[in-house]
């Protein structure tokens, strides 16, 4: 058995899928022609109107004044292209591009009872992605053919002798010479051909004569030329006005994804990594891999990681084009130890934790790391791990008193001495007469490194109203309020 | 005016939620501090609801009180969120095994905070969300409008988060718990134990609300 999948009008539903807005407007392809432009396909409202392919441009405007006049789009059409194989592909591995928005599939390898529902999952996928398509049914590549180009819309038809009969002899594409030669002898549909006999038809036409009897009979059967399915996980997109604003983009992306996505399940793979370019209006480009937590296969998390990145991106210029790569690997499985502290929902981790750098700024949110040095206040921010392994045994906190908060900044004071020891402190909002002052602990470093020394001088302080405070003196700048025990 | 049958089926619902406040909403067990001033008193903070530590005085050992937090998570490997409206936590006061569990937001002010928490508050990974709130200016505390707060109580209840809110002065209207902590610790605080002086923390209960937060509050 043979099933096609086809999509009416290509060209232009490939438009509509990134313009939904075009949907209810009358709308046509434009191709140059030996006298300007003319129009190659247009929608049932632009031929409600009376424009048909082959009209000059201007005739259309006159015909529709409202008419949308698009060119080909050939990046769209790759992508919708890509689309209806990857679909294909979800229900079998014999998948022959046939046309543009036309795919073959050979059912050899599906039982036949799955037929019919794998295709009608295929066809409601399909229109999910931007793609309303029909599917045809039959024993040889062209009566699925013939069936899914007459099949309406999102339904699958079986397609046989009968269902060819009442066909116009247009289905079965004779030549310019042939269909004159055939309406002469009022031959109007495929039912009235195949009633000839086969032998008259090829001694009185010749062998094209003979060729159009067999396609009118559905006969014809061939080798499918199969497909390999997608080996790099990419999407290009390059758009024809720049892209100032995200929602548009998130648009374009989520399309891409979708077919990605369908691309990455057929292959049993799982993405490890996005690769994400735009390209800018000032010849610039904007380049960013984003490291997923975890393997993943899903649309829906693909595209959060993306809006959540896309949302703290701001670019010099507009967007003029997107690409998009997948990095591929294989879908990890592991059990989870039964003590380790894993994450129960690693994406959705790391989509909040976009969202709240995007928030606070980069470099403001995750795991601090305490530098390895003595110098006050040297750390840094890195990504949360994974999994947390269990405590040694015996843990405790550290002997070591009150923790700190910092000022940060410190804030500047004012520190009157008695003996060389602070005995009273005044800066914002903290102010007093020290009752105890313990110290001076003195710290220095780096100073075998221009630029990079410092030497600070500390005292933990007591005051009188109550609070203990740790100040500093640096010796150029003089007395801060580092923070505060608590 | 409420039927006969549904102000019954409300007088029912009100009892079982006083007499039972944890079954009537399916509340996870409160978790456990380590701190006896406060376990003793209420069982813990509880799950999923904002508890209040107000920190009234200087050197009162709010700081204290958050590093057990961070030991008791870290103990039961579990994921503590820390938003830190003034940027005052120091990670250097800390052992890195205390940290490693830690995300630290760094906000900039009370209102960026307060939509960091929002988003916190929605992760199923986090077990404790500690909203630190005393350094932020008085007067953006004052501008947070109430909502806010019962808007993070509502983005709570389906979690079995446990949420700590640290403020200078009592803030939280939704808060189920509220503690005060009033007195501030003497120089020779500098020289003890730190497991020593977090047993000793003794914050004071100002308000326990039991039942339905969104009815009392």
């Amino acid at each position: 058995m043979f099933a096609v999948l086809c999509v009416p009008a290509f060209a232009l539903q490939a438009i509509l899928r990134v313009e939904p807005a075009l949907a209810g407007k009358p709308l046509a392809l434009l191709v140059p022609g030996r006298r300007g432009q003319v129009i190659e396909e247009c929608n049932e409202l632009a031929i409600a109107e009376g424009v048909s392919p082959g009209y000059s441009a201007p005739r259309a405007q006159a015909r529709c004044p409202g008419i949308i006049l698009r060119p080909r789009q050939p990046d769209l059409e790759s992508d919708a292209r890509d689309t209806l194989l990857a679909a294909a592909f979800g229900i079998t591995a014999y998948v022959e591009s046939t046309a543009p928005g036309i795919c073959t599939l050979g059912l050899e390898q599906l039982a036949a009872a799955r037929h019919l529902p794998a295709l009608q999952h295929t066809l409601a996928q399909l229109a999910g992605l931007g793609l309303p398509a029909s599917a045809g049914l039959a024993t040889t590549p062209l009566l699925a053919l013939y069936a899914a180009r007459h099949a309406p819309p999102g339904q699958v038809l079986p397609g046989d002798r009968a269902f060819l009969a009442p066909l116009p002899v247009a289905a079965a594409e004779p030549s310019p010479e042939l269909a004159p030669v055939l309406a002469s002898w009022g031959i109007h549909t495929l039912g009235q051909l195949t009633a000839l006999a086969k032998a008259d038809v090829a001694q009185r036409l010749g062998r094209e004569g003979l060729a159009l009897w067999e396609r009118a009979a559905g006969e014809t059967t061939r080798p499918l030329d199969v497909t390999c399915p997608a080996q790099e996980f990419t999407a290009r997109f390059d758009c024809e006005h720049e892209l100032e604003t995200l929602e548009p983009l998130l648009f374009i992306l989520r399309r891409s994804v979708d077919r990605l996505a369908l691309e990455l399940a057929n292959a049993h793979q799982a993405a490890l990594a996005i690769d994400l370019a735009l390209d800018l209006a000032d010849d610039a480009q904007y380049r960013q891999s984003l490291r997923l937590p975890e393997p993943v296969t899903s649309a829906d998390i693909l595209f959060r990681a993306l809006q959540a990145h896309l949302e703290t991106v701001r670019t010099t210029a507009g967007i003029t084009g997107v690409r998009l790569r997948l990095e591929a690997g294989r879908i990890t499985v592991r059990q989870q130890g039964l003590f380790d502290g894993g994450l129960r929902d690693p994406h959705g981790f790391a989509d909040t934790l976009a969202r709240v750098t995007a928030l606070v700024g980069a470099g403001r949110a995750g795991r601090p790391v305490p530098a390895d040095t003595h110098q006050p206040d040297v750390f840094s921010l890195v990504a949360p791990p994974p999994t947390l392994q269990p405590l040694s045994a015996g843990f405790s906190l550290p002997p070591c008193g009150l923790p700190l908060r910092r000022h940060r900044p410190p804030t500047p004071a004012r520190v009157a001495l008695a003996e060389a020891r602070p005995a009273y402190v005044s800066a914002a909002g903290v102010e007093g007469n020290v009752t105890t002052a313990i110290g001076p602990w003195l710290g220095s470093g780096h100073w075998w490194e221009a630029g990079r020394c410092w030497h600070q001088e500390e005292w933990d302080v007591e005051l009188a109203g109550g609070g203990l405070y740790r100040l500093a003196h640096l010796p150029r700048q003089g007395w801060f309020v580092e923070g505060e025990y608590d | 005016m409420l039927s006969g049958p549904t102000s019954s089926l409300s007088a029912l619902r009100q009892l079982l939620a006083t007499r039972f406040p944890t079954a009537a909403h399916g509340r996870a067990a409160p978790l456990v501090t380590g701190l006896p001033g406060i376990d003793e008193l209420t069982g813990g903070l509880p799950r999923p609801a904002l508890t209040e530590m107000v920190c009234a005085a200087p050197s009162c050992g709010s700081q204290l009180f958050l590093g057990q937090l961070l030991a008791v998570t870290r103990a039961e490997a579990w994921r503590l969120a820390l938003v830190d409206a003034g940027d005052a936590f120091a990670p250097d006061s800390w052992p890195p095994a205390h940290l490693e569990h830690l995300v630290w937001i760094r906000a900039r002010d009370a209102a960026e905070a307060m939509a960091a928490a929002d988003l916190l508050a929605r992760d199923a990974n986090f077990a404790l969300l500690a909203l630190d709130l005393r350094h932020a200016p008085r007067a953006q505390l004052r501008r947070i409008p109430s909502t806010s707060w019962y808007r993070l109580q509502r983005a709570l209840e389906p979690t079995t988060l446990a949420t700590v809110v640290l403020t200078p002065f009592p803030l939280v209207p939704s808060a189920h718990l509220r503690f005060e902590l009033n007195s501030s610790h003497a120089s020779d605080a500098l020289e003890q134990a730190r497991p020593t002086l977090a047993v000793r923390l003794c914050p004071a209960l100002l308000r326990q609300r039991h039942g339905d937060l969104a009815a009392t509050g």
